[in-house]
């Protein structure tokens, strides 16, 4: 394991640590912890009262889980393309 | 910056489509000549593509103003691959965002403006700017990240008050504008620190990458 690896792997988890903590405060202090981009497009839209609408079929459709699937899915699809192409870049230390 | 469908009028859904599709084609163009010079190219890009796909839905939630939201990752895919093939990757990222319920298909040029054009030129220009001044390549990464990601939530704000509100426009955009800030800002920071912190890994790890791109890390 090179040094980029153990990097990654102690940067992934102080993320996800930090993530968790951030979101339990949140939580604890009964805060919606909703998105910035749509609470001001809505405080937006109110003032012509207009309503967003989703054209395209998304994740939303199949409710909390469905997001929390498709988030999940969209990190480890990304994460995949973003190492294949690592290795192909930086050159593979094993080879 | 994830305008939703049914929010931006019509006439200004077909300007910020018209400015969008004009970086788009320098974009494929920027794209063709690059990887025609250097096939390791493309590789490239598809690794900023996931990345700028992956930053740019990745919420973060922010305690202090109970709520969340994401950075954008656009400047430091500029700094790394160039400008206009950034507008590429991101409308791309953009697009895919649609399908987890972020933005919408007819604002897709208005997303695809600030975070895509405003986040890209303003976070490079950040960055040849600090570097002219004599600062360390990390710093300077940093404040274009920093930089970029604020001006990104404030172009929203500009396109929401500029559509919805022309007649108190300035009043408006300012108010939108306070409504983005206080979750951004520590998200900014955020976009500071991982796009100093990228930028200066690749250039100490392999230098050749930005040498092949005309030498924007040296210029």
């Amino acid at each position: 394991m090179d040094n980029f690896i153990k990097n990654c792997i102690i940067l992934l988890v102080v993320c996800t640590a930090l993530m968790c903590v951030l979101s339990y405060i949140g939580y604890i202090s009964g805060a919606e912890m909703g998105g910035t981009d749509a609470a001001v497009e809505e405080t937006a839209a109110e003032t012509r009262g207009l309503e967003a609408e989703g054209i395209i079929p998304s994740v939303e459709h199949f409710g909390d889980m469905g997001e929390y699937v498709g988030f999940t899915l969209a990190g480890i699809v990304g994460g995949f393309i973003f190492g294949y192409f690592w290795i192909d870049i930086k050159g593979d230390n094993n080879a | 910056m994830h305008i939703s469908d049914g929010i931006l009028s019509l006439q200004w859904n077909a300007i910020w489509y018209v400015i969008a599709l004009i970086f788009i084609a320098f974009g494929i163009r920027e794209i063709k000549q690059r990887t025609s010079e250097d096939p390791s190219y493309m590789p490239l890009l598809a690794l900023m593509g996931s990345a700028i796909f992956v930053i740019a839905v990745w919420h973060i939630p922010v305690p202090v103003t109970g709520s969340c939201s994401h950075p954008i990752g656009t400047p430091m895919s500029a700094i790394i691959i160039g400008p206009f093939a950034t507008v590429i990757l991101s409308t791309i990222a953009l697009i895919l965002h649609i399908f987890l319920a972020h933005g919408g298909i007819t604002s897709l040029g208005a997303n695809t403006f600030s975070m895509g054009i405003v986040g890209t030129f303003v976070g490079l220009g950040t960055f040849l700017l600090f570097r002219k001044v004599g600062a360390s390549i990390w710093l300077s990464a940093g404040f274009a990240g920093f930089v970029g990601s604020v001006m990104t939530y404030i172009t929203t704000a500009f396109e929401l008050a500029i559509s919805l509100n022309p007649d108190s426009f300035f009043q408006q955009w300012m108010i939108y504008s306070l409504g983005f800030i206080p979750t951004q800002l520590p998200l900014a920071i955020a976009e500071f620190i991982f796009t100093a912190a990228i930028v200066k890994y690749i250039v100490d790890a392999k230098p050749e990458i930005f040498k092949k791109l005309g030498g924007v890390v040296n210029g």
